[in-house]
């Protein structure tokens, strides 16, 4: 397997590698703590010990935007785990009995995706109260009809297939079969779908942190620190736009890497290209 | 009219295509004979200019004393249609599901003929007759999805008449199809070539299938074009090791299944597998699974011998004397 | 005579068509239509038809794969089809299937020895699954070490032999044979056929064996089985059917099978 990687990939891996590399390097070592105020350094302009100069609070903002990945990162790792474990199970039960559990889990996606994902995010964060927790778990909840559709649709796709049926012959359940030969098979659509549900994570935290439904202070993430900045906009419109590029370039880097893993999968489109 | 000289079409890993010499005549009816990997679909696809861009191509292929070898899209645009045309194996996924029948046979007449609709239509209507379609007006309306196998088949061989080709080349167009449809629609292929004085090359691993509807044909294995003759003679009396195999091989319908003491019979058989592309042997590319072999079979490719005034084989064992 | 291994009883089996109108009904298609027929061990049915003609839903039902509408199958003198979930798993080793098509019919991210045995792990075999896998692929005339391979690295002839070796290897009293020699090379289907035949004389096995193929019907089978459009046609013993057919599209089918 020698073909060339799609150029969508190589910059989507790159923008990925770069933005997991610093939220990694956050864990053990920032310029500065990321916490610290130094009033009397408010505002300062990039300099050698403040690479991004200082916020109004005299905080580093080169470190705050790199605990803030971190905890970006995190959130929708564990969502898009969560929600995708979830998902990819009921669709995968779905496929496997078919009938009216298939027709019941399906209808109940159809009303997750009926809902506006955001809005349902918020309200969840708005009832149970704002706390990083309860954004993880509503940003989880809407993965789940995605994830339980992808899986449902590349399974049933699976079941069709003649060593589906030998299975059968040979005496295997449902389950079985579930187990040992449709997800290994469909686990390339999945991982597909995980990355680009890891992009639309990173924005729905950073919305659900902004309207300040997410990380709460100390807590830092890219999210809150553009609402923080958002009220300095006029006198130091620096500090918005750091945090809006860090978001831009993990979307972009994830929403790249799985159309990149897309192609590669389905080698009809790579060669159409 | 087609004329083959030496042509090969080779890629990186391996020779699709070896030495093939071959020359069509107005009116020939020709049966190219192989298994999967034999290079018969490599073949027609050359005779139509659209061989892979990856392939290498040498020696010479002319149509109608133009060397077209090498010849850009833009020629080959010319003589597909007109001077040859092809239909495929699948029926289903060869006729665009959104237009109707009428529009796609129509097409080609107005934009290599440039006929206006009406005289197209007038064409079209014809055409579906010449092939079969019963009431062609009202199948001109149909979309594909609404004709049978047969008949998309049927279609399609409109559509490949269309601007009067003087080669059809039909790459197993009946593999696809019920027994008693594929049946007609090779009668039907036969018809039109006599008709028409049209030349037909019949590509198939089908041997009943080449018997009904050729006079002449070549038989393919690995890339080299092994035996060629009287299609009646040839399967009566194959002269390579590997046309007698196949012929061996196929079961026959009439021999009983069990023998006087009730023990089930075994059929003869090629042993081993077709190698694939890259594995082939230097020499005679049936070296290795043949029953009778020299030892320089494996390393020299072996000529056409001629084995009577109208027939060859590419067999080191008609040849007598060591080269 | 022996008592039948298989027995079907007028099968009977209908599809519900989508719907093509709001203001219609479905209609249904009968896909196959009163079908009997019996199998004895050591002995193979050929049942012949052509696309729609049922004998795929025959495997299938044969298979337990789908239930008939009406009618029964008698597997050594149970009906298959009553039998509960957990007993229909547990009789599924003594009858198995080959398919069609030899890069279908195994799962590509597996190891051919992981699918060999298989069907002794869903089981529960005791003992050597390792053993017996070896056994089953010499058996098919392949050697034992091809078990670490993944079938992308067989021929399609090697491939559908690893299916058989996958099917015998519970050692089934039946084999369910669906166009198992059809995508094959004219070369490579007759060694396959041979297979069939030896395993056939070395197990005892019954073999149902569905193909469009006439002349391959006749190489293979003792009684032969004619269907159309769901419906059997003529049955007998192959020599009688192939020497007479009472039926035009017998006659058919002979001549696309071809004598030249």
């Amino acid at each position: 397997m020698n073909r060339r990687l799609p150029v969508n990939f190589i910059i989507g891996a790159v923008l990925v590698a770069l933005v997991v590399g610093t939220a990694a390097l956050s864990l053990v070592w920032t310029p500065h703590d990321a916490t610290q105020l130094t009033i009397s350094n408010k505002f300062a302009a990039p300099s050698s010990t403040h690479w991004l100069g200082t916020d109004q609070l005299g905080r580093d903002v080169l470190s705050q935007l790199m605990a803030g990945a971190r905890n970006s990162m995190a959130v929708a790792l564990v969502a898009v785990l969560l929600g995708g474990s979830v998902g990819v199970a009921l669709g995968l039960l779905a496929s496997a009995i078919g009938g009216w559990v298939e027709d019941g889990v399906m209808r109940l996606a159809d009303l997750g995706f009926a809902f506006p994902a955001l809005l349902f995010a918020i309200m969840l964060a708005a009832v149970f109260g704002p706390s990083l927790t309860n954004a993880v778990l509503a940003i989880a909840f809407i993965n789940i009809p995605v994830f339980a559709r992808v899986t449902r649709g590349a399974a049933n796709q699976v079941w069709t297939y003649d060593y589906v049926l030998a299975s059968r012959a040979a005496g295997l359940n449902r389950f079985a079969i579930s187990r040992d030969h449709i997800l290994p098979n469909i686990a390339a659509a999945i991982i597909v779908q995980a990355t680009i549900e890891f992009a639309v994570a990173i924005l729905a935290e950073a919305a659900l942190s902004y309207l300040g439904l997410g990380a709460q202070p100390p807590a830092s993430s890219w999210g809150r620190i553009l609402s923080e900045a958002q009220t300095l906009m006029y006198i130091a419109p620096q500090l918005a736009i750091y945090p809006g590029l860090c978001i831009v370039v993990a979307v972009v880097g994830f929403g790249l890497l799985g159309d990149g893993l897309r192609d590669m999968s389905d080698p009809r489109l790579s060669r159409e290209r | 009219m087609f004329e083959l000289d030496d042509f090969s079409v080779s890629f990186g890993s391996g020779t699709a295509l070896r030495y093939a010499n071959l020359e069509i005549r107005e009116g020939d009816r020709l049966g190219i004979v192989g298994e999967s990997g034999s290079g018969k679909t490599m073949l027609a696809l050359c005779l139509m200019g659209m061989a892979p861009d990856a392939a290498t191509i040498s020696g010479r292929l002319s149509i109608d004393g133009q060397d077209m070898t090498h010849a850009n899209e833009r020629l080959w645009q010319q003589m597909r249609a007109r001077r040859v045309a092809m239909i495929f194996q699948e029926p289903m996924t060869a006729l665009n599901p959104l237009r109707r029948i009428g529009d796609t046979v129509m097409e080609p007449l107005i934009v290599h003929d440039g006929l206006s609709r009406a005289q197209a239509r007038m064409r079209v209507l014809a055409l579906l007759e010449e092939v079969g379609i019963p009431d062609p007006p009202a199948r001109m309306r149909m979309f594909p999805h609404e004709l049978s196998g047969g008949q998309r088949q049927r279609v399609l061989i409109a559509l490949a008449l269309a601007c009067n080709p003087a080669l059809l080349i039909a790459d197993e167009p009946t593999t696809a199809l019920d027994a008693n449809v594929a049946l007609r629609i090779t009668d039907l292929l036969v018809r039109l070539a006599h008709e028409r004085g049209m030349a037909l090359v019949f590509i198939t691993h089908d041997l009943a299938a080449v018997a009904r509807t050729t006079e002449n044909i070549v038989v393919m294995y690995g890339g080299d074009m092994v035996e060629r003759g009287p299609t009646a003679q040839v399967l009566a009396n194959p002269a390579h090791p590997y046309t007698k195999g196949l012929l061996g091989a196929r079961p026959d319908p009439t021999a009983p299944a069990r023998d006087a003491n009730g023990k089930r019979r075994r059929l003869p058989t090629l042993p081993g597998t077709v190698p694939p592309l890259s594995a082939l042997p230097q020499g005679c590319r049936f070296s290795g699974r043949c029953a009778v072999e020299l030892d320089y079979c494996a390393t020299t490719r072996a000529p056409d011998h001629a084995v009577d005034a109208n027939r060859a084989a590419a067999c080191h064992l008609l040849g007598g004397v060591k080269p | 005579m022996t008592a039948p291994l298989l027995e079907a009883r007028n099968l009977t089996r209908r599809y519900k068509l989508p719907r093509t109108s709001l203001l219609h009904a479905a209609s249904i298609l009968t896909a196959v239509d009163n079908t009997s027929f019996t199998i004895r061990a050591g002995e193979t049915l050929g049942v012949v038809g052509e696309s729609g003609s049922g004998k795929s839903t025959v495997a299938r039902m044969v298979m337990a794969f789908e239930a008939p509408d009406a009618g029964e199958v008698l597997f050594q003198g149970q009906n298959l089809h009553s039998l509960s979930a957990a007993d229909l798993r547990v009789q599924r080793q003594k009858f198995q299937m080959v398919f069609q098509d030899p890069f279908g019919s195994l799962d590509p991210r597996r190891k051919v020895g992981w699918s060999i045995a298989e069907p002794m792990r869903a089981i529960g075999v005791d003992g050597d699954t390792a053993r017996r896998t070896s056994e089953a692929l010499e058996q098919v005339g392949l050697p034992a070490r091809d078990a670490d391979k993944y079938p992308h690295e067989f021929s399609g002839g090697q491939r559908q032999r690893i299916a058989i070796a996958r099917a015998i290897v519970t050692r089934p009293a039946l084999l369910v044979a669906d166009e198992a020699v059809s995508a094959l090379d004219v070369s490579v289907q007759a060694q396959i056929l041979n297979l069939l035949m030896d395993l056939q004389d070395d197990l005892g096995l019954g073999i149902l064996f569905i193909s469009h193929d006439l002349a391959v019907v006749a190489s293979i089978c003792d009684q032969i089985l004619v269907m159309q459009h769901g419906k059997p046609l003529e049955s007998g013993p192959a020599a009688q059917v192939l020497r007479s057919p009472a039926h035009g599209y017998t006659q058919t089918l002979l001549k696309a099978a071809g004598v030249f």
